[in-house]
C-alpha cells in the first residue's frame, strides 16, 4: 500500500524525479491541453504553427534582406534557423515562467509534482519547435537550398536546446515565483539579447575588438549548432558541441536544484 | 498526548507537527524593491506565524473523525499538510494508503475541453494513469450522469455538473482516507443520496474519513471521535460527544 512519510523523503532533487515519472501522463495530457485550447478557436487551427514561422520569415526577410542579402546566402533559411532555436528557447522560457508565476494555483490545492507545469512548457515549445522545421523545409526547398547529411544533427541540437531551456525555465520559475518582476525584466532583457545575437544578421558585422563579448553569450553558441547543419550544410565545429553541451547541463543541473530545493515553499509562496 | 495504536493501523498519524509561515512586515514582491532595500542596508523583517503548532495525534483506518475550530484555527492548513501539498515545517506526517480530498473536486479541470478529455486529465492530477483511467472511463460517465454531455467542453456544464463529474472522477475506485467538508452537497437530492450511499461504503469496506465542518450536529451524527483545533494547536481529542460539548460551551458561552 502506498505510504507518505513526510520524515522519511529522498532528498528533493531525486524526489522530484521519480514524482515526474509517476505522473508523466499528466505532463502529456496538459501538453494536449495546451495546445488544444491555444488552436481551438481559430478558423486555421494547428496550421497556424506553420504559418507563423513562414509569415515572420517573409516579413523579415523582406525588411532586412536588403541589408544582408549581399553577405549571407540564403538568408530566409539563415534567419529562419536562428529565429526557430531563439524563439524556442525564450517562448518556453517566458511560457514556464508565467505559468508558474500566475496560473500555479494547482499547486495550492493538490499534490502534483512540482516542476509538472515547467516540463509541460518545454513538451509545449518542443512540439512547436518540430512542426516550425517543417515550415523551414518547406523555405529550404523552395529557395533549392542544397539539404546534406549535417541535418541528421539536429536531433542532437534539439536535445541540447531542450536540456538547456528546461534548466533556465527552472531557475526563471523559481526567481518569478520570489519576484514577480522577474517576468518583466526578463522580457526586457530578451529584446536586447535579440539584438545582440546574430539572428537577423550575420556575425562578421561586429567589429572584431567586439567579437569577443559576442562569445560571451551563451545563445550565439546555441542558435550557432542548431543553424549551421541547415544552412552552412556542415556539422557546428566540436569545441562548440562541447560548450554546449556544457552549458546546457551545467544550467539544467543548476536549474533543477535550485528549483527543487525550493519547491516546498512555493505552495507557501503562490 | 499518548499515541495509543500499534502503527500497523494507523491511517494518519502526525507527530509534533509545526507549519511555519514567514510572513514579511512589508510586503516586497519584487527584485527590484528588493534590490533597493538591500542596497539602502535595510534588512526585511520577518513576523514567524505558525499556522499549525506542535499537533500530534493518530487516527486508526477505518475511523471517522470530525476536525472542528474557529476559522483561522488552522483546520485547512492541517488538511494541506496531511494531503502533501505542504510540508511541515518541523514534525512527522505519516500517511496509509491513496487520499482523496474531496474539498478540491475537479482541480485542474480546463474549463474548454470535453467532459471526457476532463476526465483524463484530473485523473491525472489525481496520480491515475492514462490507460488506468480508460478502463473505468464509462463506470465514471455512468456514475457522473452526464452522458449526453460528455464530448461538450465543461464550460457549457451547469457548476452542479461539474462537480458530479469530479466526484465521480475522484471516488471511482474505493480511497483509503477521504476528505470531506459539511455534508456533500452535490448536485441535485438523487445525486446526493447516490454520493453519500458510495462514501458510505467504501467506508463499511474501512477508509478512513476525515469530516472538517462547521456543522456540530453532522459532526455528531457521522464520527467517532474528534479534533479541537485552536490556534494551530490541538485543544482536546477524544470522543465527539465530549469535544462538541466542551467546544460548545466555550464558543457559546
Amino acid at each position: 500500500m502506498l505510504e507518505y512519510d513526510s520524515a522519511k523523503r529522498p532528498p528533493p532533487a531525486i524526489d522530484e524525479f521519480f514524482q515526474l515519472i509517476r505522473y508523466r501522463d499528466l505532463i502529456f495530457l496538459m501538453v494536449e491541453s495546451i495546445l488544444k485550447n491555444r488552436y481551438k478557436r481559430s478558423v486555421l487551427g494547428v496550421f497556424w504553427m506553420l504559418l507563423n514561422p513562414l509569415l515572420q520569415t517573409i516579413v523579415l526577410s523582406v525588411a532586412f534582406g536588403t541589408m544582408f542579402r549581399p553577405s549571407v546566402p540564403s538568408y530566409a533559411v539563415y534567419l529562419l534557423a536562428g529565429l526557430l532555436a531563439w524563439n524556442f528557447i525564450t517562448q518556453t522560457t517566458q511560457y514556464a515562467m508565467s505559468t508558474m508565476a500566475y496560473g500555479g494555483g494547482l499547486l495550492k490545492r493538490i499534490y502534483i509534482p512540482r516542476a509538472t507545469y515547467i516540463v509541460a512548457a518545454v513538451g509545449n515549445g518542443l512540439i512547436n519547435l518540430i512542426v516550425s522545421i517543417g515550415a523551414l523545409f518547406i523555405i529550404v526547398i523552395f529557395l533549392n537550398h542544397s539539404i546534406t547529411m549535417a541535418w541528421l544533427f539536429l536531433p542532437v541540437s534539439i536535445m541540447i536546446l531542450v536540456v538547456f531551456s528546461l534548466g533556465l525555465a527552472l531557475i526563471l520559475s523559481t526567481a518569478s515565483v520570489f519576484f514577480t518582476d522577474t517576468v518583466d525584466i526578463y522580457q526586457v532583457l530578451i529584446q536586447a539579447l535579440f539584438f545582440l545575437t546574430p539572428i537577423m544578421y550575420p556575425p562578421s558585422i561586429f567589429p572584431s575588438e567586439l567579437s569577443q563579448f559576442l562569445a560571451l553569450n551563451p545563445f550565439v553558441i546555441l542558435i550557432e549548432i542548431f543553424r549551421a547543419p541547415i544552412h552552412a550544410n556542415h556539422l557546428p565545429d566540436l569545441d562548440l558541441v562541447v560548450k554546449a553541451v556544457s552549458l546546457a547541463l551545467i544550467t539544467l543541473v543548476a536549474g533543477w536544484v535550485l528549483f527543487t530545493s525550493k519547491a516546498d515553499q512555493l505552495a507557501y509562496r503562490l | 498526548m499518548p499515541i495509543a495504536y500499534n502503527m500497523e493501523n494507523v491511517a494518519i498519524q502526525l507527530n509534533n507537527v509545526t507549519v511555519r509561515f514567514r510572513i514579511p512586515h512589508e510586503k516586497i514582491p519584487t527584485l527590484q524593491e528588493y534590490a533597493i532595500r538591500w542596497l539602502k542596508g535595510r534588512s526585511v523583517s520577518f513576523t514567524d506565524f505558525n499556522a499549525l503548532n506542535n499537533v500530534s495525534f493518530s487516527i486508526k483506518q477505518g475511523e471517522t473523525v470530525g476536525i472542528i475550530g474557529a476559522n483561522g484555527a488552522g483546520k485547512s492548513t492541517l488538511l494541506k499538510v496531511i494531503s502533501q501539498v505542504i510540508r511541515p515545517t518541523q514534525g512527522r506526517v505519516f500517511l496509509r494508503g491513496r487520499i482523496a480530498p474531496l474539498l478540491e473536486l475537479g482541480a485542474g479541470f480546463d474549463y474548454e475541453m470535453t467532459g471526457r478529455e476532463n476526465i483524463f486529465l484530473n485523473g491525472a492530477v489525481l496520480g491515475f494513469s492514462r490507460k488506468d483511467i480508460a478502463s473505468r472511463l464509462d463506470r465514471i460517465v455512468e456514475f457522473s450522469g452526464i452522458n449526453d454531455f460528455i464530448d461538450a467542453p465543461i464550460r457549457t456544464y451547469s457548476s452542479g455538473m461539474v462537480a458530479r463529474l469530479g466526484f465521480a472522477i475522484a471516488t471511482d475506485i474505493r480511497p483509503d482516507v477521504l476528505i470531506i467538508d459539511e455534508i456533500l452537497s452535490i448536485g441535485d437530492v438523487d445525486f446526493q443520496k447516490k454520493s453519500a450511499a458510495r462514501i458510505l461504503r467504501y467506508h463499511n469496506d474501512g477508509s478512513t474519513i476525515l469530516l472538517v465542518s462547521h456543522n456540530l450536529d453532522s459532526v455528531k451524527n457521522l464520527c467517532n471521535r474528534t479534533i479541537w483545533l485552536e490556534h494551530g494547536s490541538v485543544k482536546m481529542v477524544g470522543y465527539v460527544d465530549d469535544v462538541v460539548a466542551q467546544y460548545s460551551v466555550e464558543m457559546f458561552s
